[in-house]
């Protein structure tokens, strides 16, 4: 088998992804429900998914398999067939809620005075070619992301650091639990990291310490999501649930904005770039499950197919934001349960033969 | 041919895709023109009745080859909230209802009696600011006050903004704040926030008296400000009738009384170093220059501040530098006990004595009962700041924060009558530079 993807682009994935889909609207909701105890949901949700990152990885080290030729290996094609069109939804899924924010982030930060779905309209032209490609195209992009994200976070954290007030989260953790672990299940529709893993399983050459690789890798995106939680909880305090677009709010305080203007904007449009491919990974991956279960390998068309149903969403629902917003915090946890944390647990019980 | 044009579709689809994401990420879709456009830069806000008056210093920028190309005018609009007014502004000046080039917020004397978040409240709704403007309360209307020509300055927003620079604020002239320090600290659990009190006087003009800490002159905001008020209100009332096509006319003919008041009214100084407190978004009094001083010194970091006092019968000014000031509250036996600390270097800067050049080389070694009296001067302004805070139940130094904070059993406790309950002792080490 080809080997399509490389562990080193596996861990940029796990690292960039995950941090830059979750710095516009989630710090805003998690501080509206948490207070100075913004922090801790997160971390609940994040150890949890790094532990399923983990067991997966380590999967990785017993079997050659893709997940496709497990499911096939264990419950036959026809049932991995199904599943492979089951998770092709759940990506969609996936891409929804990112994809709302982004409309309304680029609208607000960069381009106010035009309607928001024009403006987001050239977003679908990259979208379409982007989803047509494979897994070579999502590893070489995570490579061209890996330095923009480092150089653009440096930039922002270095303007914001100093703006924090630490004391912003005393006294600790007197938010009730029941609240703490219901925002973290709200949340939950944020965390999908350990299926791009399962897509990715057989499509790379497992070494030694890969595992540890790949999950140390998903930890630092993690902390990289809290840094920056604490920074816009330290910044703004109990008013943070006022401030949406967290990323773009963190370096307005920096004193020399007032006198050279918003350099900051520079770090947030390359931001931006590896945002929007963090976004398309989700697509790539809906195509992947779409030829996987249909057997229809014209990639191109499906990846038209799809970015034209998100496209309508985006359409139809396009004053609707907060509908989804709400249907997706108060239900989806169950879908991102099973999909996200079950099945690929579950990979762990199918029949696989031993690395060759 | 067939296969050229397969190898060229790639390349073709980037540079698509590159040259729309340029346009995207630049907003050269939204292409303005900048001489077709206008900035408010500052805002003015007063009640009147039911309604608030909302004054916007507009900057319009013009076509010039060299030297000044920007022109000021006041337009003012009103309704029943902020947003009303700033609607009819924008509706005037042709600008998208946002205010991402303001960077002062003036808030009228009267607004004393109104909800401060009330008045404030539309700048916190979803994005229609950033919380970086720079707020204060002025002496007199807003109004006025933006209309009055100014010495340091062009325009007298500029003017105003630098008597509330951070600068100012290192040296504890000034208590700076933004719409996002006020709003933090008013919805804290101390519900007490600050700004300066802005004031305007006649250029070259002093008050005697204040034992070296002299402010201002006379006050002459009220006189000069009529030229200006009154363009202002034509504009206003004209708007406020007319609609968008009045409104254009008395936006433009506000704009013209306020330079020609420049012209004909008395140059105006402002200065910032009283300070405005609030407590539960109602307003709360003023501290004088020393309470402020105060409060400075312990909210913010100081480089050099001025204290002047007497020792050995011979008035002094000296200056603190590396100034670090702070509050800490601990719970000891039951009694809250508050510990304010205060550190710094002094050097002479002045004295009411015929100069010795020969002294001037020991101006940095000061004798200790200069030090013993400007220790004095700090504690009794820090006392008059406290005493000023327990008699209004204002919280500005966070007392209730630190209690929440530092010491959550006892909040409950506390809570309500910590300001008059707590015991104060004070740690102030004024010591010599060298």
């Amino acid at each position: 088998m080809s080997m399509k993807i490389s562990v080193r682009q596996i861990c940029f994935i796990m690292l960039v992804y995950t941090a830059v889909s979750k710095f516009i609207l989630y710090p805003t909701v998690l501080g509206y429900e948490n207070g100075r105890d913004i922090l801790f949901p997160a971390l609940i949700d994040f150890a949890v998914q790094a532990v399923i990152v983990w067991a997966l990885s380590f999967l990785c080290s017993r079997t050659d398999k893709t997940f496709f030729q497990l499911v096939e290996g264990t419950l036959g094609n026809i049932t991995a067939r199904i599943i492979y069109g089951l998770f092709a939804m759940f990506f969609l899924v996936c891409t929804l809620v990112p994809l709302f924010e982004q409309k309304v982030y680029v609208h607000v930060i960069f381009s106010d005075t035009l309607p928001s779905l024009l403006v987001f309209i050239p977003f679908f032209f990259f979208a379409v070619y982007a989803a047509a490609k494979g897994f070579e195209n999502i590893g070489r992009c995570a490579d061209i992301c890996f330095p923009l994200f480092i150089i653009a976070m440096l930039f922002i954290i270095a303007m914001s650091v100093t703006e924090v007030k630490w004391n912003n989260f005393l006294p600790v953790l007197k938010t009730p639990a029941t609240k703490i672990f219901g925002s973290s299940l709200a949340t939950m529709y944020r965390f999908f990291e350990p299926c791009w893993l399962l897509m990715f399983m057989g499509h790379f050459k497992y070494k030694k310490g890969d595992s540890l690789k790949i999950t140390v890798s998903y930890v630092i995106g993690a902390f990289v999501v809290l840094f920056v939680l604490a920074l816009f909880y330290g910044i703004y305090g109990d008013i943070s649930s006022s401030r949406q677009f967290a990323i773009a709010r963190i370096s307005l305080f920096f004193p020399a904005i007032d006198t050279v203007g918003r350099i900051d904007l520079v770090a947030l449009y390359v931001l931006e770039v590896v945002m929007l491919f963090a976004i398309v990974i989700n697509m790539q991956l809906a195509v992947h499950c779409i030829c996987k279960c249909t057997g229809y390998e014209n990639r191109a068309v499906i990846s038209i197919a799809v970015n034209a149903v998100l496209f309508l969403i985006l359409l139809f629902f396009d004053n609707k934001f907060s509908a989804i917003f709400t249907v997706w915090s108060k239900w989806m946890w169950i879908v991102f349960a099973v999909f996200a944390n079950i099945i690929p647990l579950l990979a762990w019980t199918m029949r696989r033969r031993g690395r060759q | 041919m067939k296969e050229s044009i397969k190898r060229f579709t790639p390349i073709f689809y980037w540079l698509v895709i590159i040259a729309l994401l340029c346009l995207f990420f630049t907003n050269d879709f939204g292409l303005v023109d900048i001489h077709k456009t206008s900035l408010i830069v500052a805002i003015g806000i007063d009640p009147a009745g039911d309604e608030v008056q909302v004054t916007a210093q507009v900057a319009i920028p013009q076509p010039s080859q060299s030297g000044d190309n920007v022109q000021y005018v006041e337009v003012q609009g009103s309704g029943l909230t902020v947003a009303d007014a700033l609607n009819e502004i924008n509706v005037k000046t042709g600008t998208y209802p946002k205010l991402l080039f303001c960077k002062l917020i003036l808030i009228g004397e009267e607004c004393q009696n109104e909800e401060l978040f009330r008045i404030l409240g539309c700048f916190y709704r979803r994005n229609y600011s950033e919380l970086t403007a720079l707020v204060a309360m002025c002496k007199g209307k807003a109004q006025e006050m933006l209309a009055l020509p100014a010495t340091i300055a062009p325009e007298n927003s500029t003017a105003i903004q630098k008597v509330l620079s951070e600068e100012l604020k290192k040296s504890a002239n000034v208590s700076t704040a933004n719409l996002k320090s006020i709003a933090e600290a008013n919805y804290s659990v101390s519900k007490a926030c600050y700004m300066p009190f802005v004031e305007a006087n006649v250029q070259g003009t002093s008050e005697s008296g204040g034992n070296g800490d002299n402010v201002g002159g006379e006050g002459g905001g009220s006189q000069g400000g009529s030229g200006g008020s009154q363009s202002g209100e034509n504009g206003g009332s004209q708007s406020g009738s007319g609609g968008s096509q009045n409104g254009e006319g008395g936006g433009s003919q506000g704009g013209s009384s306020s330079q020609s008041g420049g012209k004909e009214g008395q140059q105006m100084e402002f200065t910032a170093r009283k300070t405005a407190v609030f407590t539960g978004g109602k307003f709360a009094g003023i501290l004088d220059e020393q309470q402020s001083f105060a409060l400075n010194i312990l909210k913010n970091e100081i480089n050099l501040a001025v204290i002047p006092c007497d020792a050995d019968g011979i008035h002094y000014t000296v200056g603190l530098k590396s100034a670090k000031g702070g509050t800490k509250l601990k719970v000891n036996d039951g009694v809250p006990e508050l510990t304010v600390s205060f550190k710094a270097k002094a050097q002479i800067q002045g004295a009411k004595i015929v100069l010795d050049p020969q002294s001037v080389m020991g101006d940095d070694s000061v004798k200790p009962s200069i030090l013993e009296a400007a220790n004095e001067e700090v504690i009794a302004r820090v006392e008059s700041l406290i005493k000023h805070c327990s008699e209004t139940d204002c919280d500005v130094l966070g007392v209730r924060e630190l209690l929440h904070k530092y010491n959550y059993k006892y909040y409950e406790a506390f809570k309500d009558d910590i300001l008059t309950r707590m015991r104060v002792s004070y740690k102030v080490d004024v010591q010599s530079l060298n």
